[in-house]
């Protein structure tokens, strides 16, 4: 539907990486796919949704992110069964697939249990239905193709694997190609026909340029050496299996036919390495600078850090131009191996990546998405009629009816699994009030933060900041799990005045009871960072009495909490202990400020509780 | 059930920035929504509800369940695509559709119909609240307490202004453009970017702080829940030439201008913010151009993009801690002021 009014691909303005990625892919399918990460509002989905007319003969699948398993796989098919008495397979979008592209937007939304279906299926390259007494296979082979926006989280490294290539997207930085971008999506807004048809010519030759790349692709081979070289990259950049190297020489050889070369020479494979390393690059320990644990340092450190492994630097330099031919770049002699080391060479830098598997729970409530379904163990209100109807399906032949096309008996009856994001959720409520030190530890507490999200992408888990100083309590960081959000809130941070710690603690119940609301799967925990201290009162004229009372409330709402003590000096007075034993929580005194320290002990505290 | 009388959109006191976010979306539904931030009780889904009721009635096609537009066959449904011409016409005014919080998937999307399915064993999809949306407005009160998945599959529908089905056996496609209106209350939460940048305009709304206006509002208020057709009669007269000068924008604003110069500063303005991506220019221009179009210009001036600039921009600024935004704001007002642009 409405296939004919999408914005023409060689009507965008810039995005030439992303242009190239996706030629590349048209050219010559097994590289794989791309995976297009970048900012909103940067023609991502655009660019994907107008390859079709690029390259007629491929197919487009898109994958909404509702889909449920049967409808990705295909399944019994309901008609047939109860029409036509007969078991028959419906296909689903793999099949739809095999031979295309499978286009899925907002990559990093799609349910778990939907990614290991796409794993399974493209590393065996067949599609393998054993359900509801069917038993069908069918070839699936299909370039992915994704965009996400990395504010939303990341996608884990197996998922990664599977694209071949990796682009950056960005908005344009200059005036004037701004105003084009604007002058040429308003042109499109008010007649898509006419504007389609000026860029005809345009897209015209493109195509015709796409097509003879595709004929000549089959005549370009790597070398010897060539491959030797791929090699030697994908083993540098410690790329896990050899997956890598293959996309390189497929990414090289479909870059030297777009570029009408007739064999493939080092600029393609370095082109191909910027394209098809950064998010199979593993960690280089021995590049990694060791953070620094304490102090003000602590907090400069993790930024440097940051910096450092941001995709945002990626490819920068924008030498790459659809049109001219990269030649230029290179002239080193073929044949001969050359001497490149991916470090100085290609200016690659590695993703920030979380290691482990993301973990989307299975949820017992009727919120969350439909994902498959399954016989039920006990009494079930959450009935998924479709997969109902093809598990009785096949017995209406010997069923009585009763004057409706199908009878449904109990044993029939499958529920539905559905599944939500879960994890954990941490509130740092702390104290940033002019007591010494109270930058230090609002430097500690970013570096935290950034730690545990740096991991949340494997436990779902969400972090939020609430600062208390001077008048009141104050909501830095919203509950989160996104890495660049909480950069973003916390590039500056403010101390000083005094202690309400009272509105603090109110500030933080608000902001967890309606979390809960929100997320009621979550688990919520709080933690306090403070000396205890309060000199602000809130409600009566007494402050400590006041933050006894917001301490107590927390309990009685049931919310896990941990105290840090940051309480220094010859003379303890404990009050933070106290507040500790109010609050019902754990208390840690803390030997040193650092970001180590607080990030240990909240790990610790979520593994016992866990 | 009788339906009350909604209150008429013209008797909300002040509150002249939503009003005008609104007026804007009625006039161009390519601008990309209102998400509506403020405290309760500042008659954020008065306004909303009050809104459809100054429009005219428009054409749809009779029984589709998708209210295709008869004019316009580049986004009619599979249906309307393959029935067999001449369609009969029905006049109908534009709905708010609601999406409450609590909704399931499965009726925002749409799903198998069970007694079809049931009675005729075939296969029937039962279309859902983003089907009853195409060409309305859907209104979700409280957008930031949407379950996460809701959100995924209202940005796939808001994207494409397709709803696209793949679930429970049922592979469908539907047009679903609609006006997206959110109300929120910061206090709760914030929204996923994503999500945020998907409104083309935001507003920022408070309790009138006049006390002669807030005399005003709770007196209106009473003379309503008094007699809510008489109170509408008042008003009827203003609602009447709201809704001609709407028609009437919408008719002339594919023939407004704008300048090269006003194209530059809405760069410039995106540019000095560093905003992500191209979303706050595009809609910049295509607020300004509507604004023009709805007092009667023929090409944007200065105070388009004044106007434009403050519906467009509070949420794609990146937001400092402890730094008031409204500074921002009043920096670009000045750079609009102090612009080298031809005012006609």
């Amino acid at each position: 539907m409405m296939n004919d009014s999408f914005y023409p691909f060689s009507a965008v303005v810039g995005q030439e990486d992303i242009k190239l990625a996706l030629v590349l892919n048209l050219i010559n399918p097994a590289i794989g796919g791309v995976l297009i990460s970048g900012e909103k509002g940067t023609a991502k989905s655009t660019l994907v949704r107008a390859l079709s007319r690029l390259k007629p003969d491929t197919r487009v699948v898109s994958i909404p992110l509702g889909i449920t398993e049967d409808r990705l796989t295909g399944g019994l098919s309901i008609e047939s069964a109860i029409k036509k008495g007969i078991r028959e397979f419906e296909k689903g979008l793999l099949y739809a697939a095999d031979g295309g592209i499978l286009y899925i937007d907002e990559v990093n939304l799609l349910s778990a249990h939907i990614v290991n279906i796409l794993l399974t299926v493209s590393s065996m390259g067949e599609n393998i239905v054993e359900r509801e007494g069917i038993s069908f296979s069918h070839s699936s082979r299909f370039a992915l193709i994704g965009s996400m926006n990395p504010e939303e989280g990341q996608l884990k490294p197996s998922f990664l694997d599977k694209f071949g290539l990796y682009v950056e997207a960005k908005g344009e930085k200059n005036t004037e190609d701004r105003a084009e971008v604007v002058r040429r999506r308003i042109e499109y807004e008010s007649s898509p026909r006419d504007f389609i048809e000026k860029y005809e010519a345009e897209e015209a030759l493109l195509r015709k340029r796409i097509e003879s790349a595709v004929r000549a692709l089959g005549e370009i081979r790597l070398s010897e050496p060539q491959y030797a070289l791929c090699a030697d990259i994908a083993r540098e950049g410690r790329c896990a299996g050899h997956r890598c190297e293959i996309v390189l020489a497929e990414t090289a050889r479909a870059h030297a036919a777009w570029n009408l070369k007739s064999s493939v020479d080092d600029g393609d494979i370095k082109l191909a390495a910027r394209f098809a390393l950064p998010h199979r690059m593993r960690a280089l320990p021995e590049l990694r600078p060791e953070p620094e644990e304490s102090g003000a340092a602590d907090a400069s450190g993790a930024d440097q850090n940051n910096a450092q492994d941001t995709p945002a630097d990626l490819p920068e330099n924008g030498d790459i131009d659809l049109n001219g031919d990269s030649g230029k770049e290179d002239t080193s002699e073929i044949g001969e191996k050359p001497n490149l080391s991916i470090s100085s060479d290609f200016r690659i830098k590695k993703l920030l990546l979380g290691s482990g598997k993301r973990n989307k729970a299975k949820t017992s409530s009727r919120s969350g998405r439909y994902v498959k379904a399954r016989i039920p163990v006990k009494k079930t209100n959450d009935i998924a009629l479709d997969a109902t109807l093809r598990a009785a399906a096949l017995y209406q032949r010997s069923r009585e009816r009763d004057g409706n096309a199908i009878a449904v008996r109990q044993s029939d009856i499958r529920e539905k699994v559905r599944e939500k994001r879960t994890g954990v959720t941490i509130l740092f409520v702390v104290d940033a009030s002019g007591s010494m030190g109270s930058m230090r530890r609002m430097r500690a507490v970013k570096g935290a933060v950034m730690a545990l999200l740096d991991e949340a992408y494997q436990k779902r888990d969400r972090v939020g900041i609430i600062a208390f100083r001077d008048k009141g309590g104050e909501t830095l960081l919203n509950i989160t799990r996104s890495v660049d959000l909480a950069e973003k809130e916390l590039r500056v941070l403010s101390t000083g005045g005094k202690t309400p710690l009272a509105a603090g603690l109110l500030h933080a119940c608000q902001l967890l009871t309606t979390e809960k609301l929100k997320d009621p799967d979550a688990l919520q925990y709080l933690v306090l960072i403070s000396d205890g201290k309060a000199n602000v009162p809130l409600m009566s004229s007494d402050a400590r009495k006041d933050s006894s009372a917001a301490a107590e409330r927390l309990r009685t709402l049931g919310i896990q909490s941990m105290v840090l003590d940051t309480e220094k000096g010859f003379i303890e007075y404990g009050f933070a202990k106290e507040l500790a034993g109010l609050m019902g929580s754990t208390y840690v005194k803390l030997d040193a400020i650092s970001k180590s320290e607080i990030t240990s002990n909240i790990k610790e505290m979520i593994k016992i509780q866990r | 059930m009788e339906k009350k009388t909604a209150y008429p959109f013209c008797a909300i006191v002040g509150q002249e920035e939503m009003k005008r976010a609104l007026i804007l979306n009625m006039i161009n539904p390519l601008l990309g929504g209102v998400l509506i931030r403020g405290e309760k009780g500042t008659a954020k889904s008065t306004a909303v509800r009050a809104l459809a009721d100054v429009l005219p009635e428009r054409a749809e096609v009779e029984g589709c369940r998708y209210a295709c537009d008869p004019s316009d066959d580049s986004f009619w449904c599979d249906e309307c695509r393959e029935a067999a011409i001449p369609k009969k016409e029905l006049f109908r005014r534009m709905r708010v559709v609601n999406l409450p919080v609590s909704a399931t998937e499965d009726r925002v999307v749409g799903t198998i119909d069970i007694e079809h399915a049931i009675k005729h064993g075939e296969k029937r999809f039962e279309p859902g609240i983003l089907a009853e949306a195409n060409r309305n407005i859907l209104y979700v009160d409280e957008i930031n307490l949407l379950e996460d998945h809701l959100v995924d599959v209202l940005l796939d529908s808001a994207a494409m202004g397709v709803n696209s089905i793949e679930r429970e056996g049922i592979s469908y496609t539907h047009p679903s453009r609609f006006i997206l209106v959110g109300t929120m209350n910061p206090e709760e939460g914030d929204l996923r970017p994503q999500l945020l940048d998907r409104f083309g305009l935001v507003v920022n709304i408070q309790a009138e702080d006049d006390i002669g206006r807030r005399i005003e509002v709770v007196k209106r208020r009473l003379a309503y829940e008094d007699d809510p057709e008489a109170f509408a009669r008042l008003y009827s007269g203003e609602q009447k030439m709201l809704g001609e000068r709407i028609e009437d924008a919408k008719r002339r604003l594919r023939s407004v201008t704008y300048s090269e110069d006003a194209l530059k500063l809405i760069a410039k303005i995106s540019v000095s913010l560093d905003v992500d991506g191209h979303r706050a220019d595009i809609t910049m221009l295509k607020t300004a151009l509507t604004n023009a179009a709805f007092r009667g210009a023929q090409s944007v001036g200065r105070e388009d993009i004044a106007a434009a600039a403050r519906l467009a921009l509070p949420h794609r600024m990146r937001k400092r801690p402890f730094d008031e935004s409204a500074l921002d704001l009043f920096d670009i007002e000045k750079m609009i002021e102090k612009s080298d642009f031809y005012d006609e």
